[in-house]
């Protein structure tokens, strides 16, 4: 059904704007365990999700189908959650960007493969695994998945915009065993084109991720110089960037409240959101139909903006950064493609002026252990000693705790280790000059 | 929401290829949410899911599919894509279908979802003006109701005769989060009592005027709490949410899902001796109208009290249709889903550690030195090395057997084999606490509880230096 017949019933319903968005989803995966096909999944779904102003309140309302019953399912919703909105503010709908960056990103060669390509694929990285180191016992799991997304965006103004993408997943979880110590890890892989994935790259580094925490044990509680890894390091900046939210700053619950303009971090941190980078994550209007835009975050640790919806900008008295997001029943905000600029040292040469610190290459339990308004967190970690500029023993059963806006201003150095991760972040490596370890 | 005809139809293509079990779910949701911030309504959703998932075993492999396109021509297409994984001679043929009771574990006459938006936000308002009266200190207060219904049809086939299970579940849950603020500190606390249950449990039974208030008290005692200390020593863990370390540390290795696959650290556990000897803990999906609580699993199998560790021994997993095949076990209604765009899996309900003799006074009494939990964020765990985490959001210092200042922001990290053992006291106040699972098969709302227990020793890890 077209949506202009959305757009005619919601006027008829007396729904002055109104905006849709229809997302259809195709995804097919499946996992092998013992060599066979352990579960297989193919699913084809839509949904169909519709923002109008009612009597200048917003409404919302989500369905499956697109047909005409549906469209007046939907503006029924529109107008029975629009009807309680007390909020003061006059709602409306975005009219549209003067300019758009639309860029065809979309890539569907992981279509052409065949199943049994890929399920041979994963067969032959789970034997690859298994056969990599005599200690590795299992290989819990090798999963594949793809995923066929498009998503129409249109409004009651005449605004049209389209995006398509198209992408594959793949994990694998391995299991080690050393007399009675279990050991486990895991590797992830995102991408758009199968035949750019390095199998026995990927396989080296799971194995040797899980070979290496042998023998690991608990160091004394303490302050210890400390170098996060970049996976460790994108999942603090992730939540680093969420207290950029305008949102979070307007009402008080962020530790970056009036820290515009000022040093929030090292100079030796410079982060770029860049939503229209070539990549699979590349989008060019956010979920209120603003266009993206890139932009820089923190220029050498000093604030440069936060990320704003049209209804934060206008409270802030600025123009949108195009980073709205539905969250179901308003809009928030969010963040696609971070990039940290890389520093010039190896991960080597970085390390090398500690004498005695720790070096995080995983953490658990983050998500609960973060006070998101406070910054303060603690989580479950492990990873390696550093002794006389150099990895040492592994560490395992370990504590991080820190505050984020301390951490950020205590970096000393970020290495020239960029890599791109399934969270969206690029970034290196980093030293911060001291944190809080527990263990004994 | 399907009829028997199309449900044969779609059972028997899906069977076509030899497939032992076929199974259809179909789901029809309602939720429905309203969110206040300080008093002022601010956005409230009516959204609705509607689909369809249709899985196929073979032995122990199983295909799983879904779709939102209910049409017979989208199911059809869809059982014989999945049918096509497998290409053996048809075993099953169903020829009719019979409708199975249901008994009724949750009876709720006043769904959430028919209560007016307006009777929901007159006490969201209330419970606004207590948390904000409360101290000038907080800058906002959010006051959040939102509930689910879900209609189900889950048709099912292992032989001639299929069988539909009809059922629905319902649930509501009363969120209230109180942010305060000082110079440049931040606090903030929680609270979400849920059940499934009807609207006249949140206005009549429940104490939210209460839970307001405690929820805008804590926040601001968090104020003033210190950093917490870290390194090794006894802790006290409060009843109720407490629970949420057996969680961890036990209850996901103990499910099917991890234990089947002789992965988890708790897979050949039957028989042998996991916890302290005044340890025993339950899974209970049958407990009336609780948050974790259903009346069938979603496999159709009725939920019900499974003993999982009695007096230290491990007696019982939670066990699926299809992981109860690798281990020959009988599925105990412990499989579940967070909507139909999932593959079920054996997934906890309500999980608790058993009441103990202990008057939890004389438990802290008796400790020394080390810390009293009484609040947390959450959890994970890697059910294969048992290594778990738990954030505690409020806790306090215990002093020669007396409780003395708040500390906040502390993690503890053990092994869920050598925590379980570490159990040395356990109280009679058992009680529930509500959360939310993130695991396999999506996000679903369970029950964890404990009564108060002490750990002889376990890893903490804070910002505040060593415990003195």
């Amino acid at each position: 059904m077209n949506s202009k017949a959305f757009f005619e019933i919601a006027k008829s319903e007396g729904i002055e704007q109104s905006q849709i968005s229809i997302v259809k989803l195709r995804r097919f995966g499946f996992s092998i365990f013992h060599t066979e096909i352990d579960s297989y999944t193919i699913s084809e779904t839509q949904s169909v999700s519709a923002i109008g102003v009612y009597n200048g309140k917003l409404g919302s309302c989500r369905a499956e189908s697109d047909t005409k019953e549906a469209f007046r399912f939907l503006a029924k919703g529109i107008k029975e959650t629009s009807a309680v909105i007390e909020k003061e503010e006059e709602a409306s709908i975005f009219e549209g960007s003067p300019k758009y960056h639309k860029k065809n990103v979309y890539d569907p060669s992981v279509l052409s493969v065949s199943a049994e390509d890929k399920i041979a694929l994963a067969k032959r990285l789970e034997a690859k695994l298994l056969a990599a180191d005599e200690r590795i016992s299992e290989v819990a799991d090798v999963r594949y998945q793809e995923i066929d997304i498009s998503k129409e965006f249109s409004n009651s103004f005449g605004l049209r915009l389209k995006e398509k993408g198209c992408y594959f997943f793949l994990f694998a979880e391995i299991v080690a065993k050393n007399g009675d110590e279990t050991k486990t890890s895991y590797g992830v892989e995102i991408g758009s084109d199968l035949a750019k994935f390095d199998e026995d790259l990927f396989v080296k580094k799971v194995a040797e991720r899980a070979t290496e925490k042998f023998s690991g044990e608990p160091c004394e509680s303490g302050k210890y110089p400390t170098v996060l890894d970049r996976t460790v390091f994108a999942e603090l900046l992730a939540f680093f960037l969420d207290a950029c939210s305008a949102e979070e700053i307007q009402r008080h619950s962020s530790f970056l409240v009036d820290k515009l303009g000022e040093r929030v971090a090292s100079s030796k941190l410079t982060v770029y959101e860049k939503p229209l980078e070539k990549n699979i994550f590349f989008t060019y209007f956010d979920d209120e139909g603003v266009a993206t835009q890139n932009k820089t975050v923190l220029k050498h640790g000093v604030l440069q903006t936060y990320f704003h919806n049209r209804e934060t900008a206008k409270k802030a008295g600025v123009e949108p950064t195009g980073n709205g997001a539905w969250t179901g029943s308003r809009f928030d905000v969010s963040f696609a493609n971070v990039v940290v600029k890389p520093g010039k040292k190896s991960f080597d040469d970085m390390i090398l002026p500690i004498k005695d610190g720790v070096y995080i290459t995983e953490l658990a339990g983050l998500g609960t252990g973060m006070n998101i308004r406070s910054g303060d967190f603690s989580c479950q970690a492990e990873g390696f000693r550093i002794r006389d500029g150099k990895v040492a023993e592994p560490l395992n059963l370990i504590t991080l705790s820190g505050n984020l806006l301390k951490m950020f201003r205590s970096i000393k150095e970020v290495d020239d280790r960029n890599k791109l991760m399934s969270s969206s972040i690029n970034c290196p490596d980093v030293y911060v000059s001291s944190m809080n370890i527990g263990g004994k | 929401m399907l009829s028997k005809s199309l449900a044969i139809k779609v059972l028997n293509e899906a069977l076509a290829t030899g497939g032992d079990y076929a199974e259809i779910y179909v789901e029809k949701t309602v939720s429905s949410s309203i969110l206040l911030e300080n008093g002022v309504v601010e956005s409230s959703a009516k959204p609705q899911l509607f689909g369809v998932g249709i899985r196929i075993l073979n032995g122990v492999r199983s295909v799983y599919g879904y779709t939102s396109d209910v049409s017979a021509k989208s199911l059809l297409q869809l059982a014989h894509q999945l049918a096509a994984s497998y290409s053996e001679e048809r075993k099953i043929t169903v020829a009719s279908i019979a409708k199975q009771r249901v008994k009724a574990v949750n009876k709720v006459d006043d769904p959430c979802i028919d209560t007016p938006f307006s009777e929901k936000i007159a006490l969201l308002k209330e419970a606004s003006e207590i948390i904000r009266s409360v101290d000038p200190r907080l800058v906002r207060i959010q006051t959040i109701f939102m509930d689910t219904y879900r209609d189900i049809e889950i048709y099912n086939a292992e032989g001639e005769t299929g069988k539909l299970f009809v059922t629905n579940e319902q649930r509501g849950r009363l969120v209230l989060v109180a942010v305060a603020a000082e110079g440049n500190d931040i606090q903030s606390y929680f609270s979400g009592p849920g059940r499934a249950d009807g609207w006249h449990y949140f206005k009549n039974e429940l104490n939210w005027r209460r839970i307001a208030r405690e929820t805008g008290e804590k926040a601001i005692m968090m104020l003033s709490a210190k950093e917490c200390p870290s390194g090794r020593f006894p802790v006290v863990i409060t009843n109720g949410w407490g629970g949420v370390l057996f969680h961890e540390a036990c209850g996901h290795p103990l499910e099917a899902s991890s234990t089947a696959k002789g992965l988890s650290v708790f897979s050949n556990s039957i028989g042998k001796q996991i916890a302290s000897p005044i340890v025993s803990a339950y899974d209970d999906g049958s407990l009336p109208n609780e948050w974790g609580s259903n009346n069938i699993d979603t496999e159709g199998v009725p939920c019900q009290k499974n003993q999982l560790i009695k007096d230290g021994i491990c007696v019982g997993f939670m066990v699926d249709r299809l992981n109860g095949r690798r281990i020959n076990m009988a599925p105990n209604g412990t499989s579940r889903r967070q909507n139909y765009q999932f593959e079920p899996t054996s997934r906890m309900s309500n999980t608790y550690i058993a009441a103990g003799k202990d008057n939890p006074e004389d438990i802290i009494k008796d400790t020394k030195l080390g810390i009293y939990v009484t609040n947390f964020g959450g959890g994970s765990v890697d059910p294969v090395t048992g290594e778990f985490n738990f954030s505690a959001s409020e806790a306090y210092i215990i002093r020669d057997g007396k409780v003395c200042e708040p500390v906040k922001g502390c993690t503890l990290i053990g092994k869920g084999s050598e925590v379980l053992m570490n159990i040395d006291r356990v109280g009679n106040d058992l009680c529930l606490g509500q959360g939310n699972c993130g695991a396999a098969s999506g996000l679903i709302p369970v029950n964890v509880g404990q009564p108060t227990i002490r750990l002889k020793e376990i890893t903490v890890g804070g910002r505040g230096g060593k415990l003195e």
